[in-house]
């Protein structure tokens, strides 16, 4: 009897874990429905293209959240990685505007963004403050420098190398779709199909059982955050490259779907948890997303809401899966 | 005689204001299963923390495999061959038994984790050393908690170095048939030659499995039994327990009257099962039970903070409990066990938490009368003898008797029909034990039906009318006050109770 009650739980646990999938599916389903078109390799190709910036962001999120835990209010959660992708873009646009070489920009933007990283590792691991609440801190306070830096203009793209991430084509594959598809292999070996990648595993899922087994927590989360602020640095480029140019303010619609499409991602793993490619599948569907609810006419405002609501419904359904459990 | 695998000889560590070590002792040989035990506070955790090398000891030689280590760090005993089975599991839910056997110790070859590889020499290994068929590539959350503590076992031990395994307490979770898997698993390991030292609150297990025990009371090795017989059970409690009770309990001229608190059919369907119980106005009921008994999962049920079914009748009526806020209306309360985190909010002042209860009572329109409700708090103060008598004193700073008072303090201004005491004297001094103690029978005297819950017998002995044993999820007897002594309740409790029950018949 108990072990049929058991069952019953487990059943209704992937039942929940399913959900968000299940509503995402029938919300493409319905974009598809009302807009003939959506549903076409051109547009593939496009949202592919439109999901870049957040694919690679979702790459350092999901290693913090796998080596700090996927608790959303205690565990791991880098929120500071937009804050730091338009910091890079920022200092590129305007180091390359004022006639500096796009490798003399790269690199100060470099420095800047592990710099943040560093910051963000100290804060957690030395002085122990919750993630969510360093990271948002962070957030907001690289976004006060970039304005700064900025003056919150538009910048059109001074450095033409750049563009090509979006223009050029290597054997028919746009080029930066090709690299990121690189990128993204990298951090799927290196974070499930390496020692290192599971000791993250195994720190985020029990602090205790890993400082047991001889696993040094917090030097992995620390390295955790530079990885985030590193991927922070690659997604500035294919912002630049993205929107053309240095544009204020593309860091909110970022950390909103950077969040969404990796717990969202959480939802493809038979475990139910946090993993590299489920938060890139993640990523693709919520630009799958965006784009289906332009196509058909919603407005934009309206769609921050849905946005939103989905966010609330993600988590929350990943929290009931979790205490059926 | 062959030479000891460990030993630790003459350890002293003091704690501020205690000595927690008083010059213990402790030997074992390869390929014996040496028991180690002791009432609470007795020193056990202690010493195993010392031989880990967590602890420095202030005195005391470590020796491991016949050479000294000093000083002793938990790397240079790893690396001598010490392992730790802590209580605890300490897994990940989601890895799979292969992942957590290899943890911090994972096979990698240059094209990353050899997946394969780990799965196959954890299966094998589960199957020649512990006697278990787990599949590799289940996950931690879908296995038993027997098979649970067999993973953690095989983490400590798969990188074959083990010289000395320590198990601390690792049946305490688990059902009575599941310990039969752990206990297969420590006869293979002993004969591999490895020695075990097994910490355990269950004497029967002791009396099966154990070659040798040793007996620690008060920070010392009071006893070693050599040889282990049908008759070594009731040696131990009257080891463990010494002679020394203080007479500090108050003494009681009550006579209990009619049931007037009765559970039925108490269910979670995990900790405890069909419990029935029936308690007196004026009674003292004292619950008995091990960690994993059911007993604090129990007082948890009880008092709404644990889902679970079961009817509870108060002077007839039925009463709802499933939350503590119903339960506090309909006169429950409870004095919970750690009355830092669940008892006291501790930057509020005495008169803040001793009316946190009865804010309605003390204020008008919503608005707390904070004259109205220190006079209360002051009566409270001079009633229980809280020192220091400040009704603005922050409680953080008082001692842990007082602190106890206070949350006391603020049943007594509700003025409930049931107070529940989880652990009363955790922590609290000899002299504010005695006044307590007192407190309670008064409560008692005065109609009131108490309920106490605690690890400590003597404690139980002491104040109760009666005692309800628990274990591994049933009431397994209720012991009379006839019959209520130290030794009867210790065996019962820990499982000794078949020795000294053929000891009772004859």
């Amino acid at each position: 009897m108990q072990v049929s009650a058991r069952h019953q739980k487990h059943r209704l646990a992937t039942l929940v874990g399913f959900l968000p999938l299940i509503i995402f599916l029938a919300l493409l389903l319905y974009v598809g429905l009302n807009a003939p078109n959506f549903m076409t390799v051109v547009n593939l190709k496009l949202v592919l293209a439109q999901s870049l910036p957040v694919v690679l962001s979702v790459i350092g999120l999901s290693a913090v959240v796998m080596a700090g835990g996927d608790d959303v209010v205690s565990g791991g959660i880098d929120l500071s990685t937009p804050a730091t992708a338009v910091l890079c873009a920022g200092i590129v646009s305007v180091m390359t505007t004022a006639g500096q070489p796009l490798l003399i920009a790269a690199g100060a933007s470099l420095i800047a963004c592990m710099l943040v990283g560093v910051v963000n590792a100290v804060l957690i691991t030395r002085l122990r403050m919750a993630p969510l609440l360093a990271t948002l801190a962070m957030f907001v306070a690289v976004v006060g420098i970039n304005n700064v830096i900025t003056a919150r203009k538009r910048l059109n793209l001074a450095a033409e190398s750049i563009a090509s991430l979006r223009q050029d084509f290597v054997f028919g594959i746009p080029l930066g779709i090709l690299l990121v598809a690189v990128l993204a292999l990298l951090a799927y070996h290196f974070l499930h199909r390496s020692k290192w990648g599971l000791n993250l595993q195994a720190a985020g899922g029990s602090r205790d059982a890993a400082e047991i087994s001889g696993i040094r927590v917090d030097r992995l989360v620390a390295q955790t955050y530079l990885l985030a602020a590193f991927m922070g640095f690659v997604t500035g480029f294919f912002m630049l490259a993205r929107a053309n140019g240095y544009s204020p303010g593309a860091q909110d619609n970022l950390m909103l779907e950077m969040v969404l499409a990796t717990f969202l991602g959480a939802a493809f793993s038979p475990r139910r948890i946090v993993t590299v490619w489920g938060a890139i599948l993640g990523a693709v569907l919520v630009a799958a997303i965006s784009i289906g609810l332009k196509t058909i006419g919603v407005n934009v405002f309206w769609t921050d809401l849905i946005k939103g609501a989905l966010i609330v419904i993600v988590v929350a359904l990943s929290a009931i899966s979790e205490r059926v459990q | 005689m062959t030479e000891a695998a460990f030993q630790l000889s003459g350890i002293v560590q003091t704690f501020p204001g205690v000595r927690a070590l008083d010059g213990a002792d402790l030997m074992v040989r390869p390929g014996e299963v040496h028991g180690l035990v002791g009432e609470n506070g007795a020193g056990k955790s202690t010493i195993i923390k010392v031989l880990a090398g967590v602890y420095q000891p202030a005195e005391g030689r470590i020796e491991v495999g016949g050479s000294t280590i000093s000083p002793a760090t938990p790397e240079k005993i790893r690396d001598a061959g010490v392992r730790f089975i802590h209580q605890e599991l300490h897994l990940v839910p989601y890895f799979t038994v292969a992942e957590s056997v290899f943890m911090g110790q994972e096979i990698s070859g240059p094209f990353g984790l050899c997946k394969r590889e780990m799965r196959s020499r954890a299966e094998a290994f589960l199957r020649e050393e512990l006697g278990s068929e787990l599949p590799g590539n289940r996950l931690i959350r879908d296995l038993s908690p027997a098979e649970r503590k067999l993973v953690q076992v095989a983490r400590a031990l798969v990188d074959g170095a083990a010289k000395v395994v320590v198990f601390d307490e690792p049946t305490a979770p688990l059902a009575s048939e599941e310990v039969l898997k752990i206990m297969t698993a420590i006869a293979k390991l002993k004969t591999r030659g490895i020695a075990i030292l097994y910490v355990s609150h269950y004497l029967n297990e002791i009396v099966d499995i154990c070659d040798r025990v040793t007996v620690f009371r008060q920070g010392k090795n009071v006893a070693i039994f050599d040889e282990i017989t049908t008759d070594t059970g009731p040696a131990l409690v009257s080891a463990m327990i010494g002679r020394d009770l203080d007479a500090f309990f108050p003494t009681s001229s009550r006579s209990a009257g009619e049931v007037a608190l009765r559970l039925e059919h108490f269910d979670d369907g995990q900790a405890f099962s069909d419990v029935n119980l029936d308690i007196r106005r004026g009674e003292i009921f004292g619950i008995a039970g091990l960690i994993g008994s059911g007993r604090e999962e129990l007082i948890d049920a009880l008092y709404g903070l644990r889902k679970s079914q079961g009817t509870l009748t108060l002077d007839g009526a039925t009463v709802d409990t499933k939350t503590a806020a119903k339960a506090v209306a309909n006169g429950m309360v409870l004095v919970p066990r750690d009355r830092r985190h669940d008892g006291l909010v501790l930057p509020m002042t005495v008169a803040e938490n001793a009316t946190l209860a009865t804010l309605d009572e003390n204020a008008t329109f919503g608005l707390i009368d904070r004259g109205k409700a220190r006079q209360v708090t002051e009566a409270l103060i001079k009633d229980l003898d809280i020192r220091p008598s400040n009704a603005q004193a922050v409680t953080r700073f008082l001692s842990g008797g007082n602190q106890q008072k206070v949350v006391l303090a603020r049943w007594l201004a509700k003025s409930a029909k049931v107070f529940i005491f989880d652990e009363p004297t955790v922590g609290v001094d000899v002299g504010a034990k005695a006044e307590i103690y007192q407190l309670i029978e008064n409560l008692a005297s005065e109609g009131a039906i108490i309920l106490i819950s605690s690890s400590d017998p003597v404690e139980l002995v002491g104040t109760c009318d009666r005692v309800a044993v628990m274990m591994r999820g049933d009431v397994r007897t209720i012991i009379e006050k006839q019959d209520l002594n130290v030794d009867h309740l210790v065996a019962v409790t820990t499982g000794a109770t078949s020795v000294s029950e053929t000891e009772h018949a004859s």
